[in-house]
């Protein structure tokens, strides 16, 4: 039994048993539709038919299937996992990509067309000539205050946001601070309240007027939104009470010294902890004396 | 107030309000339905096709600034009409104009964000169940704030002031704001309910059986309460109960239902102290 890669050999850029992409042409023209209808409607969650990939739901499918439907001849991808480019499940998407394609990939955010990316935007500025796709565990920001996915879907087509407030102001009185962490809610285009994935706070300001265009792809929800380039997108926050991202200290990053971009601890073998850019190539970039436009 | 009738206008004008459960007979006409019988029937349900009558061409309007009355029995259609004015229900004919979203709409026909609008902002409801009207998952002050919230208020500190603002004239201890309305007395459930459906000045305001269930001293504490909001608020009230001094005590006027019909209509004072409708007569005198 051939492999994929041994049937793109054999055919060149086409191969037997499988279309260009995995994708058959007719998945890839409804996620592409799906994909022009959420940049129409900015933060509104277009449902379509998630399509069995040789990746476990949950695992990223979603982000895939956009991307395998968008990319090309000329694309290059770059596959990040929390901003990691050596993740296990950023790495098999990689190789998924590059075996059905036949497409270059790259570890650097500069050179890529496409950047399919979970839980983190990378640290550098992108473009407008470039895409980047987001993994979207749970796509229904109102899932924190209704369980109905039908009664959800009719308080958005109603903008009906007030018991999401509501919990933001409980949260407020309570604890005396919004406890949200990753994924806080964010108003798209003044209108729909939209998962912004679990992201942290730091990587929210990126979406506002972004001149890049930002797919979401809910896999095993089976949900496509999107942020236009140069949309609004802003924080839920309260007029007295404002949005903050995440605080290091002013500590930079122990490995390049970076002190604009978001670290994570490390636990080093020795028990002690040390914090590091979370977006790698960043970080790698920073190290050889690069000098990206960050957003911070 | 009761002179300016001739120039004003009616704030709800209710015309001919008819709700009916069950298949229904096919018309009026038809000999034996409930619908076209014009005096009190003496039931609700209709001998011809089995339906429910529950409010059968019941109008009233109600002015800016008065509170009217609705007396009845269990089972005369009141809260019906209530839960048809709050848009739980949608009535089986008739319509309701409501100034404060333009004079020639049908409250009954609006579309589901002005429903919203409506029910969140321009109409305030008391049930009679304290738990029906609060969210017992959030603190009281929360309760207060989703109102406000739903009317684009933005700011923690203006909510909070304006809830406890409100929390404090219905006597609900400032200390207890943060609190779970499900550890209060039903008492303070009540008041903090009614801080609720007063917090952001909606144009009207219904109290459905606002004190039936509770303790005596309790229910004289709420009505004082209402009667203190009414006269430094001016708000419009339409007041449901069963219980003739509630009425007596907050009502200008007062329509008496039986049946699903308005078989009384009139100013509460003469209602009470001189009814004509022999049911009428009979609750009277029963009560004193």
């Amino acid at each position: 039994m051939p492999t994929i890669a041994e049937l793109i050999q054999e055919t060149g850029s086409q191969f037997t048993g499988y279309s260009y992409a995995f994708l058959d042409s007719a998945a890839t023209r409804e996620i592409r539709r799906a994909m022009l209808k959420a940049v129409a409607i900015p933060g509104y969650q277009v449902p379509f038919g998630s399509r069995e990939v040789p990746v476990a739901r949950g695992f990223g499918t979603g982000g895939l299937q956009i991307t395998l439907s968008i990319i090309g001849p000329g694309d290059v991808v770059k596959v990040i996992d929390q901003g990691d480019d050596a993740g296990v499940n950023a790495n098999n998407i990689r190789r998924l990509i590059e075996r059905t394609t036949g497409l270059p990939t790259t570890l650097e955010t500069a050179e890529a067309t496409v950047v399919q990316t979970r839980h983190r935007i990378p640290e550098e500025v992108m473009r407008e000539d470039q895409i980047l796709v987001l993994q979207v565990p749970y796509p229904e920001p109102l899932r924190l205050v209704e369980r109905s996915q039908t009664v959800a879907r009719t308080m958005h087509g109603e903008r009906d946001y007030a018991r999401m407030w509501l919990a933001l102001y409980e949260d407020v009185v309570r604890k005396g601070e919004v406890t949200v962490g990753a994924g806080y809610p964010v108003v798209v285009n003044h209108r729909y309240i939209m998962a912004p994935t679990p992201v942290p706070r730091w990587d929210l300001p990126k979406l506002h007027r972004s001149r890049t265009l930002h797919i979401f792809g809910a896999g095993r929800e089976k949900r496509i939104y999107a942020i236009p380039p140069h949309t609004d997108v802003y924080p839920m926050e309260f007029d007295d009470i404002k949005f903050e991202i995440e605080e290091f200290g002013g500590q930079p990053c122990a490995r390049c010294g970076s002190n604009v971009a978001f670290l994570t601890e490390r636990l080093n073998t020795d028990g002690s902890r040390t914090l590091t850019c979370s977006d790698t190539a960043y970080c790698d970039l920073a190290l050889t004396g690069g000098q990206p436009e960050t957003w911070n | 107030m009761l002179e300016n009738r001739e120039t004003e206008f009616p704030l709800l004008s209710v015309k001919e309000v008819t709700k009916t459960y069950g298949p229904g007979c096919p018309g009026r006409d038809t000999a034996g339905c409930l619908l076209a019988c014009d005096s009190d029937p003496g039931t609700n349900s209709c001998a011809a096709c089995g339906s429910i009558v529950a409010c059968r061409d019941v109008s009233l309007d109600i002015y800016p600034g008065e509170t009217v009355g609705i007396l009845g029995e269990s089972g005369s259609g009141k809260s019906t009409l209530l839960r048809c004015l709050y848009l739980d229900e949608t009535p089986t004919s008739g319509y309701a104009n409501f100034n404060p979203v333009g004079e020639c709409r049908n409250l009954f026909s609006v579309d589901r964000a002005l429903r919203r609008h409506i029910r969140s902002s321009l109409v305030g409801i008391v049930y009679q169940e304290a738990r029906r009207g609060l969210n017992l998952l959030v603190t009281a002050g929360g309760n207060v704030a989703e109102r406000l919230l739903a009317a684009e208020w933005r700011s923690v500190s203006d909510i909070r002031g304006k809830a406890s603002d409100y929390l404090s004239r219905t006597e609900v201890p400032l200390d207890r704001m943060d609190d779970f309305p499900v550890y209060f007395s039903s008492g303070m459930q009540q008041r903090v309910q009614i801080a609720k459906a007063l917090s952001n000045s909606p144009d009207l305001v219904l109290l459905d059986e606002p004190t039936t269930g509770l303790d005596v001293s309790v229910q004289a504490g709420v009505l004082d309460l209402i009667r203190d909001i009414k006269r430094e608020y001016g708000i419009t009230i339409l007041v449901v109960s069963h219980d003739l001094p509630v009425i007596g005590m907050l009502a200008d006027r007062t329509i008496v239902m039986r049946h699903g019909r308005v078989i009384e209509a009139g100013l509460t004072d003469q209602i009470l102290e001189d009814p004509q409708h022999p049911y009428t007569q009979l609750l009277a005198s029963s009560a004193l």
